[in-house]
């Protein structure tokens, strides 16, 4: 038998080893699990990431039932408006980096892809709107003006447009309870036919009525929301006449889309949209949520160690 | 070869992470983007709250005397979720952190990722696909 040459050898090598990458990278099918059946820590648990809920075989969804923790874990924000979330749910750490680039990319936000059609008034509220965070609108801290700065509330619905939390949502017979994470905070959706206020006292988080436009579907409208809160991280601007339009899509057990509508007359020319179908992920069973406050003394103290340049501007 | 690449992986994922924005209170236009101090000293409080949690240390400069410096980091929540915890730092601990300077001069700086505690690196919770 010849024996064989080098070069030989060393292609047999190469395609041996060729052949075992190949091999090592087909994974095999994870096996189906249940949301319920993943781990997480007992106290303060840890949000889900993208990647727990791979081989997760989810049940049909239950019908006219939201109830369940929701989060924004995960996913990638697709098809929602330019700007309105890249402070909010892409904070996440589960959505990739890339996806907080700040967007727009004009101060006053002409010019840019898929403008909010803003009134002169909205375009001049958001003017006096000078946020701190990230994005092209951003001051330095001590130029800022944004009201949670100072421990305010964020209200409704920046609670679903900047730093979307967890929310649990528990239904009872004639109402049903959001609980958000951000601010230990509460929303009441009357279901019992009430009608809305005509003439509300402003509130931060404002009257809602909810009903099913089908057996997957809630919606709920919102008014009377005070005109102190921001719509976003980047000042976006409303009127105390806001009225905004929730639908909660339940996909399956474990999956529900989230859409948001923005109708404004007085700083908006047409109603928008801030979120659409947003994704949301049901978390296990027993998952325990930690606490989100913002404390005046807590902010005293971060203030005096980390130095602000000057007070907030009113 | 392989741990060389999956440390170049580390370093770009704890490159961008530290670019993902922090609560608004002191946002990207209060820091220096783009500049990276390294410090090291010892720690003298760790201050595990809202709205950032922070970290004061004592670091000597080119002419021996003590500086202290303040190290932001996010909220609770968001450092809980990058693997934090209240315990993570202790008076007395000698660290290294690459962080990004304040405007003006301030002895101020907002974490960059790169942290060695007592002369151990520590890693970030795995950053999810």
């Amino acid at each position: 038998m010849p024996k064989p040459s080098i070069s030989t050898t060393l292609i047999a090598l190469l395609l041996a080893s060729v052949l075992l990458r190949t091999l090592a990278a087909q994974t095999p099918p994870a096996p189906s699990k249940s949301v319920d059946g993943i781990k997480v820590d007992k106290w303060n648990s840890l949000p889900l990431h993208g990647i727990d809920y791979r081989g997760v075989q989810s049940a049909p969804a239950p019908k006219r039932d939201l109830s369940g923790i929701w989060d924004a874990t995960g996913d990638r924000v697709n098809g929602s408006p330019p700007g309105i979330q890249f402070s909010g749910a892409n904070e996440h750490r589960s959505v990739l980096p890339g996806n907080n680039a700040p967007r727009g990319g004009q101060r006053d936000e002409k010019n840019i892809p898929n403008p909010l059609p803003y009134t002169s008034l909205g375009e001049t509220t958001l003017e006096s709107h000078k946020p701190t965070g990230q994005g092209v609108r951003a001051v330095p801290s001590g130029q800022g003006n944004d009201p949670v700065n100072i421990c305010d509330p964020p209200g409704f619905p920046r609670m679903e447009f900047s730093e979307f939390r967890n929310l649990e949502i528990e239904q009872l017979p004639d109402h049903v309870l959001i609980l958000n994470q951000n601010y230990r905070t509460w929303r009441t959706v009357w279901t019992d036919g009430r009608e809305l206020p005509a003439d509300p006292e402003p509130r931060w988080y404002g009257y809602s009525v909810g009903k099913w436009l089908d057996d997957y579907t809630f919606v709920i409208q919102t008014v009377g929301l005070n005109d102190k809160t921001w719509l976003d991280n980047q000042g976006r601007p409303h009127s105390s006449d806001l009225k905004v339009e929730e639908r909660f899509h339940r996909i399956d057990s474990d999956h529900m889309e989230l859409t948001v509508t923005i109708d404004d007359p007085k700083m908006y020319a047409q109603p928008w949209q801030g979120l659409k179908n947003f994704p949301l992920r049901r978390q296990p069973k027993g998952f325990d949520i930690r606490e989100i406050y913002c404390s005046p003394s807590d902010l005293a103290e971060y203030r005096e160690d980390v130095g602000d340049e000057a007070p907030p501007d009113k | 070869m392989r741990s060389k690449l999956v440390l170049t992986l580390l370093l770009i994922v704890g490159l961008l992470s530290a670019s993902r924005p922090v609560l608004a209170h002191h946002g990207a236009a209060s820091f220096e983007n783009g500049k990276s101090v390294t410090i090291e000293g010892t720690v003298t409080e760790f201050i595990w709250t809202n709205p950032h949690v922070h970290l004061k240390v004592d670091a000597k400069d080119e002419n021996g005397s003590v500086q202290h410096w303040v190290f932001e980091a996010q909220s609770i929540v968001n450092q809980a979720n990058a693997g934090w915890t209240k315990n993570m730092f202790k008076p007395g601990d000698h660290v290294l952190i690459d962080a990004t300077p304040a405007k003006g001069g301030r002895l101020v700086g907002l974490f960059r990722g790169h942290i060695v505690i007592n002369g151990k690196e520590f890693k970030r919770l795995e950053e999810a696909p």
